[in-house]
């Protein structure tokens, strides 16, 4: 026995230490908990916007978005400050701009449904969080260096570093060029990472995505530059059973987060920053059930996107979700919606619920472009808030609230035949604020009498603050190939 | 507990704790556990160390000059366009094939060095599956009079470790290496003969 006294040592160390990981364990339990991470040795923080929780300094990036809200395939991005910390409780927030032009004055916070008023004082903003979220706060009543604070939840199901199955990429700045994922693979990106990367996810099943911190694309030109190509963030291709949890997307060099011909996909507490060109943000093509949850995206193409282009779409889910549209359409279904080719094509079973859309600046809202000759039918938005229906339009064109329509465009595939759309719900609609503070119209156009819009049902219809209850209060025009669109 | 015993301790309880405290610190504040998450010293972007690169398993080269890299050089008959000047061209992307076995290639090296090592490199692409060759390694003055610095042996070539194999001699005398290669595993129901993408050789 004597001779295996040098364990006990051992054997105490390993308990004590046990010890304290319990005793850690059970603090983070019981107690309010905050999480800041500190941003790569290798970037600054921003010399916009300086963001504290509880007296502790958060990392703010400078992250690019779009203030030009027409097309430019040209177009040079902007900056606005972004951060992001982990909580559980109630916390104190303090914010001063020292990038701004002049001292703020005041101070928003978005989405206003959370009951947020920010108190200002001496050029700080201050004010408590008690639920995690998404929060914007603008400035002075101008959106340029509007602040995104993502406030996240505590992280949960942290996967074990030690997995051969887990690729965990811990704090700082990392770089490599593409990052493929196979069956049963899980990558962790942790907050404090910077990862300039794409990450691809093809013919594969059970991955997940997971982590708090951030995929940049900015050292890439935008995709359409000479020299440059699309390098898509998260790009999920013939896969199915993935997760995607809790990350940030941001300066992407084109589309943000992708799926093709994927099935059974669930994304959670995703943030999309996008400023560059074709940045569009959730876009689905050719999907069947997914499930996009507490996510938000703020982007330079449209927001919420679900696409035809190899078979149909099928139980696409949006809910509590939050988008800022710096152009185009804030929850878009087309253009294309037979970009394969494919025998009767269907995009239906398909929900945008409790959307709140903080800014659209430039096309509709909510919008149908059945653009080939898909059937869409079984399309419900429920309860869809927008703050700021700001739609600029092009030219005095595309200036509609919802626009639903069966023509050609430059999308179209088929040009020769026409879809329908059917059966769309828009239950709980309500408009806070548009540009000229007047109701702004909505268009319906089918193509002819065989393809035409058929069964659109608006109610729970509330624009600045007058309830709808017709389509001529709804200011709707609908041409006679559209039938039993009612408001009530 | 002895002082021995203490030390002991200490370092387990430490290297337990470890993953934890190596990037983050968590502290109490007021009613808050407050976890501060690290970020280590870096001086620009890096590659992610859960994503080790390739070619950190690749076998390396001697870091001196490669003496061989576009000396003329005369090879056996070759298969179809895998000629050899593709042998010292500095492309892994080219290579030579001989036509049948016996192969061999000799170096000019335009003058009398003392070399010490070489090397052959096949594309290091994971299509190029696994493969040995049996290599030997002679040396001569004159062109005419060559002697064995390396006797024959069966090297592998494995793209996991870039496809490339080093073989280093006591150092010789010589202003033309021949090398002669008589089996590729990779080959036997073809036409059977040799590949090298690249020769290399070094002082």
């Amino acid at each position: 026995m004597r001779r295996f006294r040098f364990l006990l040592p051992v054997l105490a160390a390993v308990l004590f230490a046990a010890g304290i990981s319990a005793a850690v364990s059970e603090a983070a339990q019981r107690k309010n908990l905050l999480t800041i991470y500190e941003g790569p040795k290798t970037m600054e923080s921003s010399r916009t916007a300086s963001v504290s929780v509880n007296g502790y300094e958060l990392f703010v990036y400078d992250v690019m978005v779009n203030h030009e809200h027409i097309w430019n395939a040209n177009t040079q991005p902007s900056r606005t400050p972004m951060a992001y910390f982990d909580f559980r409780g109630e916390v104190a927030v303090e914010i001063r701009m020292p990038g701004l032009e002049r001292e703020v004055e005041s101070a928003e916070v978005l989405p206003g449904s959370a009951g947020i008023v920010p108190e200002v004082q001496d050029g700080a903003v201050r004010f408590s969080l008690s639920e995690p979220g998404q929060y914007t706060v603008v400035f002075n009543g101008n959106v340029n260096k509007a602040l995104h604070l993502f406030a996240n939840p505590p992280e949960e199901n942290v996967p074990d570093r030690d997995d051969p199955g887990v690729y965990y990429i811990g704090p700082g700045e990392w770089t490599m060029d593409a990052i493929v994922l196979k069956d049963n693979e899980t990558l962790y990106l942790s907050g404090g990472a910077v990862l300039h990367s794409i990450v691809s996810v093809a013919n594969a099943k059970n991955v997940r995505i997971c982590g708090r911190g951030m995929i940049d694309g900015s050292d890439y030109p935008a995709w359409n530059q000479p020299g440059s190509y699309a390098r898509v963030p998260i790009n999920l291709d013939h896969s199915r059973e993935v997760t995607v949890e809790g990350i940030i997307v941001a300066n992407s060099n084109c589309w943000n987060v992708n799926s093709y011909s994927c099935r059974d996909v669930a994304m959670n507490n995703v943030k999309v920053i996008s400023g560059r060109q074709n940045g569009d943000g959730f876009t689905f093509q050719s999907c069947v059930n997914h499930t996009v949850t507490d996510c938000f995206a703020r982007t330079w193409d449209d927001s919420l996107v679900i696409k035809n282009y190899s078979g149909s779409s099928r139980g696409i889910t949006f809910r509590n979700c939050q988008i800022w549209t710096d152009l185009a359409q804030s929850m878009e279904i087309g253009y294309e919606t037979d970009k394969g080719l494919t025998l009767d094509p269907e995009i239906s079973e398909v929900l945008f619920e409790n959307i709140t859309v903080l800014y659209n600046f430039h096309k509709p809202v909510i919008s149908i472009h059945n653009s080939d000759d898909a059937f869409v039918h079984g399309i419900t938005y429920r309860n869809i808030l927008v703050e700021n229906a700001f739609m600029q339009g092009d030219n005095g064109n595309n200036k509609e609230l919802i626009e639903m329509t069966l023509q050609n465009s430059s999308w179209s595939t088929v040009r020769d035949e026409f879809g329908s759309i059917d059966d769309v719900l828009i239950d709980g609609l309500t408009v806070l604020r548009t540009a000229d503070g007047k109701i702004p119209r909505s268009r319906f156009a089918g193509q002819d009498a065989e393809h035409r819009i058929t069964n659109v049902t608006l109610r729970n219809v509330t624009i600045l603050g007058t309830a709808i209850t017709s389509p001529e209060e709804m200011k709707i025009s609908a041409n006679e190939y559209c039938g039993g669109i009612t408001v009530r | 507990m002895n002082l021995r015993y203490c030390m002991v301790f200490l370092a387990v309880a430490l290297l337990a704790l470890l993953p934890a405290a190596a990037c983050a610190e968590t502290l109490e504040d007021g009613e808050f556990l407050v976890t501060i998450v690290r970020s280590p010293e870096q001086a620009q972007a890096e590659r992610p160390p859960c994503f080790p690169d390739p070619a950190d398993l690749y076998i390396q080269l001697p870091e001196t000059e490669n003496i061989a890299l576009g000396k003329p050089i005369e090879a056996s008959l070759h298969n179809d366009v895998y000629v050899s000047r593709n042998l010292n061209d500095g492309k892994v992307e080219t290579y030579w094939e001989s036509k049948g076995f016996p192969a061999e290639m000799t170096v000019d090296l335009e003058g009398t060095h003392t070399v010490s090592a070489v090397a052959f490199c096949l594309n290091p692409s994971a299509i190029w599956e696994p493969r040995t060759q049996e290599i030997a390694v002679l040396a001569s003055l004159d062109g005419e009079h060559y002697t064995e610095v390396v006797p024959a042996a069966v090297y592998g070539f494995d793209a996991q470790f870039g496809n490339r194999i080093r073989i280093d001699f006591s150092p010789a005398e010589a202003a033309y290496v021949r090398v002669v290669i008589t089996s590729n595993s990779a080959y036997p129901a073809h036409s059977g003969g040799a590949q090298v993408a690249e020769i290399c050789i070094f002082e």
